[in-house]
């Protein structure tokens, strides 16, 4: 079959496809769109100003570490009560915002009804209010910084009884409160949205769109909506008990006895460790609805640059099915030294350790994906490849941290840091630049520029290994972590030219990413137009007539006869087969 | 305009895969207004299938407010065991006080509950029925003997929810306050979070009643219907629940 591979106007695409919408009123219009591409843009430039925030955060942390007296312009020194608040700002925003926005919301409103050959989300106007709560919630979060006391510093994962006093520091009065309506706010923009996504792919697969038709990437997308309708609501209910006790005099988290600046807290009888348990049922499914959209992502993109189908399609979403269901049922693994039933640790120990298996089932799969392939080195693989190195480092410390007798050693060390930087962090970061390199066509139009990405690439990938490898060392030897200033501490104090080295690589990296920055504002403007198809995939997103689709009445409604990824099929024409080409 | 009755097509499943977005031609008279429907009659599909996105949708709804009363459920549970064996004393000691529940009050809205279930899965049906008409394009006959169901059904759910307030008034006349004991923190927490899923149901069930004045379209009403019946039924179902939790596990 002849491909069609013309070369659309990249304002067209921009502008979703109608020239009239170039007007400023119309420009106006397309803010409220309820178009899935309007949405997906969106979240993506939301995710952006997060990423921003949380990395210029990380930064001031890193430059604080190792020069705990150094003067910042405009912020001063850093007081011990900031160093917490960037940290559980940069936690909040990266985790909330950018890992589980980015790839889920971003990419996956985009994508997986162009994907699925629908012409938009079975909820626009849902998806579209998903993205303005989620717009508030960001800058409710933000509000915080302004607040007298500052941001909240009781760590992204909130635990009480820091988080439940407003006399405990602070942060921890109004900084707190809009941290929790924040999260409460991204709880429900969270739950709209998913709940489009597994109604989308439920109702709206074009004919012929079998759900093992399905690319992985919708599979990743559908599983972790499932994981996002189970546990945000748990963490909503947390977050609404959490505020009962600042503001009801309630005692939910609160035991007796506790004395603030030697003053008794009326609340008595409550418990810490049900926040506890409350949050980590919610926090251990949020790491793979971060995670397993990169996944899919991945999945998809080594098949198109190996040109060869994936090693494995059941596998893979057998995979995916097996760690979403893992994963709801090892929150205790976070706990361990809590005060736990040794019994229950086991068990979660057990548990936690099974996920090893999913885990290196996608992993194989991915390698041998790339094994014997005709690969085009460009840049979404090298990032898709980077992900792949990085999962596996970062994997590998994932059953030491699960065995209770290592854990409780190496608990709140920097080896927790660097284990979950690596496989959640930075991993999940290299699939959304993958993917970003990847889909940039398609949703602006232009290409990025290659010569720019490889360097961004390769400054990203060793930044990453000599930020986060040294880490484990600094745990191994026992370097608490959350410590704003451990100078005084002698054995820590050794530990400083690696933490000076820490700091160095982060500062090359964190500028290494302006490089990505120029190059995604540049390309926008003035990068080449694109093709329709430019990477010769196989998916529907790059049919010319996915191209012609708006919100509303369109023609589109593909019939899909083939696989997502026929690659290298023997007798036919291209080295590739179109989904939506006729049937052999 | 062409006629409507070149419009209506045979209601069946597609041969391969799902289907896509289900879109009905835009009518005046009907009104107007839905998810990203601009009326083109092309795009008509199928009726069924916008009706099966809702009921999915709804159903993930349920999922979510399942995983939420779930969830607290065991931490009243959790609550209620706590507590330590007391070794000289030979006894369990706990801060739980048992909560005398106002048992006549809470029937009462147990009642108003059920029947305005009931009265809702009425409506649901009287409008079922009349989609036969509006699918032909005729504005749907008043029934004689049909009542105005989804206006009771209001009336009992606003009547729920005075009662409701009535019972948390009268305890605390008894002085029973949120904070005084977990018993009653997790009695108000329950009936609460129970009260503001419910207040959302009778938010979609006075978007279906207004429709006329909101200029709806009988579809979309009936969907409105249909689907906040589900949501309705299980909320009832999960008072039950709440009921007998804080009935059978009151310590």
């Amino acid at each position: 079959m002849p491909m069609l591979n013309q070369t659309p106007d990249p304002k067209a695409i921009r502008n979703d496809s109608d020239p009239s919408l170039r007007s400023g009123f119309q420009k106006a219009r397309n803010l409220f769109s309820t178009d899935h591409k309007i949405i997906g843009r969106q979240y993506f430039f939301l995710s952006l100003a997060a990423v921003l925030v949380g990395a210029w955060l990380s930064l001031l942390m890193r430059i604080h570490l190792v020069w705990p007296k150094a003067i910042i312009l405009f912020l001063g020194e850093i007081k011990p009560e900031n160093y917490l608040a960037q940290l559980t700002m940069h936690g909040t925003l990266m985790v909330f915002f950018v890992l589980s926005t980015v790839p889920q919301a971003g990419f996956g409103t985009f994508f997986l009804p162009l994907q699925l050959g629908a012409r938009n989300m079975a909820f626009p106007r849902l998806a579209a209010v998903g993205f303005w709560t989620a717009l508030t919630s960001f800058l409710v979060l933000m509000a915080a910084f302004f607040v007298p006391g500052g941001a909240p510093g009781a760590g992204w994962t909130q635990y009480p009884p820091l988080s439940a006093l407003a006399s405990a520091g602070p942060g921890q009065g109004l900084g707190t409160d809009l941290w929790l309506v924040s999260i409460g706010l991204f709880c429900l923009s969270s739950l709209m949205s998913a709940a489009g996504f597994v109604a989308t792919t439920v109702s709206h697969r074009a004919p012929g769109m079998t759900w093992m038709r399905m690319p992985l990437t919708c599979w990743s997308w559908f599983v972790t909506s499932i994981l996002i309708l189970l546990a945000f609501g748990i963490l909503l209910a947390a977050v609404v008990l959490l505020m009962l006790d600042r503001h009801a005099g309630t005692s939910f988290f609160l035991p007796g006895g506790l004395l603030i600046s030697g003053r008794a807290i009326a609340h008595s009888g409550g418990s810490p460790l049900l926040w506890q348990h409350l949050f980590w049922f919610f926090g251990h499914p949020e790491v793979y609805i971060a995670v397993l959209p990169a996944m899919g992502v991945t999945s998809h993109l080594l098949s198109v640059f190996a040109r060869k189908p994936v090693f494995g399609y059941k596998a893979m979403v057998g995979a995916t099915l097996a760690i979403g269901a893992l994963g709801f049922m090892v929150w205790g693994h976070h706990m361990f030294v809590s005060g736990m039933n040794p019994y229950a640790g086991f068990a979660f120990s057990t548990l936690t350790t099974a996920i090893a298996v999913p885990s290196a089932i996608k992993t194989f799969n991915w390698v041998a994906t790339l094994y014997g392939g005709r690969i085009r080195y460009a840049t979404p693989l090298l990032f898709s490849a980077g992900f792949v190195s990085l999962f596996i480092t970062g994997g590998l410390t994932g059953p030491i941290l699960a065995q209770p007798a290592l854990d409780t050693y190496l608990h709140d060390t920097y080896f927790v840091v660097a284990h979950f930087h690596l496989i959640m962090a930075m991993a999940g970061l290299f699939a959304i630049f993958s993917a970003t390199h990847f889909w940039f066509p398609r949703m602006f139009g232009r290409m990025m520029n290659e010569r720019l990405g490889r360097l961004h690439f390769w400054i990203t990938l060793f930044g990453a290994y000599a930020i986060f490898v040294p880490m484990h060392l600094l745990g191994i030897a026992g370097h608490p972590r959350r410590y704003s200033d451990l100078s005084g501490v002698q054995y820590v104090a050794a530990m400083a030219p690696l933490q000076k080295f820490i700091t160095l690589a982060a500062i090359v990296t964190i500028a290494g990413q302006l490089i990505f920055l120029a190059n995604l504002f540049w390309s926008m403007r003035r990068g080449p137009a694109a093709e329709t198809n430019p990477w010769e995939c196989g998916t529907l997103e790059w049919t010319p007539a996915s191209y012609a689709t708006k919100e509303g009445p369109g023609e589109w409604r593909p019939q899909v006869n083939h696989g997502p990824y026929e690659y290298n099929v023997p007798g036919a024409e291209n080295d590739f087969i179109m989904q939506d080409a006729p049937a052999s | 305009m062409p006629i409507i009755s070149d419009r209506v097509e045979i209601e069946r499943k597609p041969k391969l895969g799902g289907g896509g977005p289900g879109k009905i031609p835009h009518r005046r008279g009907f009104g107007g207004g839905d998810d990203g429907d601009r009326g083109r009659p092309e795009d008509f599909r199928s009726r069924n299938q916008r009706m099966r996105r809702y009921r999915i949708g709804m159903a993930l709804c349920l999922v979510s407010v399942t995983a939420v009363f779930v969830a607290l459920t065991f931490l009243y549970v959790f609550r209620l065991g706590k507590g330590r064996y007391d070794e000289d004393a030979h006894r369990w000691v706990t801060d739980w006080i048992t909560l005398k529940l106002p048992y006549l009050l809470l029937w009462t809205n147990s009642l108003v509950l059920l029947l305005s279930s009931a009265t809702l899965e009425l409506a649901r049906r009287t409008m079922e029925k009349k989609e036969e008409f509006a699918a032909m394009g005729i504005v749907p006959p008043r029934m004689r003997r049909d009542l105005p169901w989804l206006g009771i059904t209001l009336l009992l759910g606003f009547g729920f929810l005075a009662g409701q307030v009535v019972v948390w008034n009268t305890l605390r006349h008894q002085g029973v306050y949120l904070v005084s004991n977990p018993s009653r923190s997790y009695f108000y927490l329950l009936t609460g979070t129970h009260a503001v899923h419910l207040a959302g149901g009778l938010l979609a069930l006075l978007y279906a009643a207004g429709g006329r004045f909101l200029a709806l379209r009988f579809e979309s009403q009936r969907i409105a219907v249909e689907v906040t019946s589900w949501y309705w039924h299980y909320l009832a179902f999960l008072w039950f629940g709440i009921f007998a939790l804080v009935h059978f596990a009151r310590g």
